[in-house]
């Protein structure tokens, strides 16, 4: 019986999920002939000069590290206030409230995007309406909005914010309000309170919200190709070019597995932290 | 006396969520109000304008990739829905070896890269074609096929998420009863537990079906020549005086998916109420 429930599932990720993900780590050691230029000898060259110092790829790679952490991190302090508030100050409505601050995250990423794009240009709508307003002069755009690591930023962070206020509202929804009372009638102020007793039991889900966040964008390249320009390039970026704009495939399958290693030690790391649910406990 | 915050801190707090509920509709806002704009998307605003949705009407390509978008999300989440049940099953009412593993597969699409996973999908296909000229002098080359087979990888994850809570508050009972009264586990299913289910599998559909209709990653490395919505609309980026029909489309889809979704949301709180209330906020996660 369970062998019949599962056969079709597994089946399928076997086939198009391990599979694949198998042969690329094949494909980046050189196990594989695709193309003619493809040694088809087994070796380490690709990934060692991948890892040597001063590669370009390397660096890359801690660029887009340094914007995931950015992004993190000022996404989580702005969504922490954002579960405080719908989990401990309103009463009624919560849930009214909380869906409206889910709802964007639910629809359209590239539209999400796009709307920056539009916003930001040198035409765009906001220096537009500076120009309008007489605050700038149109030959002088604020052009630092829309091409630069600010606007990977920014979109990144317009875009996770709903995603990652959910979390956090579940870990102090959940909090025991008979602890505050206790900590409040054992003489602590509202902010010992917090700092001793909330801040604390809302941690794991601090954690998680943070590696919701952190784990997607390590490898976004969406973003930077609509906003972000040459100085936005990331890791991801010299991933796809790899694939798409020519044909050193075995340099992009060792880009590619290394990312996806980085991704499961991470989440072998703080994976218990993110309960997607507890079904395997029995 | 409240104490997780002080009249004041209640002021800033609400100011905060409302400034933070503007900044994430705004932008949004914005699109809807220059997709009825008639000149460039700035302002000033240069008049009102309809002619933005019937341009889309004859753009025969714009037409054509929301059609291959259609049909990839419909048939990525019929698929991914039903495998969805089928692991749901298994890890609720079954006890068998190795269930973390298995547990552990079926949630890995949720944090692995889309890129790095079209990618695998990519090099597979170019393999399998490969083999297959050298052996049959055909292939079968990138398309919506692949699109779709990517997709119920990635949904399925979510499927299992929405199908799980509700199947577990489904009582064992109720099948138990059907099989007593001589139901074979085929009928159990087809009259007992499918009808029951019913409300999570719409859930679940609607889910895996925004997923796939907005998905780009995936869809830009296996599409081929057959674009879907969201590759198509990257290749026209570039194209300024496309951009206000693309605005117009994207707003509609966007009400469309806000609209499917508060559904699907809708649909999971009517179940809930029918089997008990006790994982309200859980939502899609």
């Amino acid at each position: 019986m369970t062998a019949g429930l599962l056969s079709a599932p597994m089946l399928w990720l076997l086939l198009f999920f391990v599979a694949p993900v198998v042969y690329v780590a094949a494909y980046s050691l050189g196990a594989i002939k695709l193309f003619p230029a493809d040694t088809g000898v087994i070796s380490f060259d690709d990934w060692r000069h991948f890892l040597a110092g001063g590669s370009v790829y390397l660096g890359l790679f801690w660029k887009s590290i340094r914007i995931s952490l950015t992004v993190s991190i000022v996404v989580v302090l702005l969504s922490y206030p954002i579960g405080y508030f719908l989990a401990l100050c309103v009463r009624r409505m919560k849930y009214v409230l909380l869906l409206l601050v889910i709802v964007p995250f639910l629809t359209s990423f590239l539209l999400r995007v796009l709307a920056w794009k539009v916003i930001l240009g040198d035409r765009g709508i906001l220096n537009s309406l500076l120009f309008s307003l007489h605050v700038r002069s149109p030959d002088d755009p604020i052009s630092w909005l829309l091409y630069s690591q600010f606007a990977v930023m920014l979109v990144l962070a317009y875009v996770w914010i709903p995603f990652v206020a959910l979390p956090i509202f579940v870990s102090l929804n959940n909090l025991d309000r008979s602890l505050l009372e206790a900590a409040s009638d054992l003489g602590a102020n509202r902010w010992k309170t917090f700092f001793r007793v909330t801040l604390p039991l809302s941690a794991p889900g601090l954690l998680a919200a943070f590696i919701f966040v952190f784990v997607p964008t390590i490898g976004e390249f969406v973003t930077p190709l609509l906003v972000g320009g040459p100085s936005g390039y990331l890791f991801g970026n010299a991933i796809q070019d790899l694939f798409t704009r020519g044909t050193d495939w075995q340099t992009g399958s060792v880009l590619a597995m290394f990312l996806l290693l980085v991704v499961a030690a991470l989440m072998a790391l703080f994976g218990r932290f993110v309960q997607v649910r507890a079904v395997t406990s029995d | 006396m409240e104490i997780a915050t002080s009249k004041g801190a209640r002021v800033w707090l609400t100011v905060f969520f409302w400034l933070l509920v503007v900044f994430l509709y705004l932008p949004i806002a914005f699109l809807a109000l220059f997709s009825f704009n008639a000149g460039d998307p700035s302002f000033p605003l240069s008049g009102f304008t309809t002619h933005w949705f019937t341009d889309v009407l004859s753009n025969d390509s714009l037409i054509g990739s929301l059609r291959h978008s259609a049909v990839v999300a419909t048939a990525s989440s019929l698929i991914a829905v039903a495998l969805g049940v089928m692991v749901s099953f298994a890890l609720l009412r079954r006890r068998f070896f190795g269930k973390p593993a298995v547990s552990a597969l079926v949630f890995s699409p949720l944090v692995i890269p889309y890129l790095v996973f079209g990618i695998s999908l990519l090099l597979v296909f170019a393999l399998v074609d490969k083999v297959l000229t050298a052996w049959f002098g055909s292939y079968i080359g990138l398309g919506l096929h692949a699109v779709v087979i990517g997709h119920v990888v990635v949904a399925l994850p979510y499927t299992i998420l929405t199908i799980l809570p509700l199947l577990e508050r489904l009582s064992v009972s109720l099948e138990e009863a059907a099989k007593d009264l001589g139901a074979s586990s085929r009928e159990t299913f087809r009259r007992v537990t499918f009808p029951l289910l019913m409300p999570a599998l719409i859930s679940a559909f609607l889910i895996a079906f925004t997923l796939s209709f907005d998905e780009y990653a995936i869809a830009s490395f296996l599409a081929g020549s057959q674009e879907t919505w969201p590759v198509f609309l990257f290749s026209q980026l570039r194209v300024p005086s496309l951009l206000p029909q693309l605005i117009a489309v994207s707003s509609l889809i966007f009400i469309a998916s806000m609209l499917l979704v508060l559904s699907a949301e809708m649909g999971r709180r009517i179940a809930e109420r029918r089997y008990g209330s006790e994982y309200a906020a859980r939502g899609f996660i």
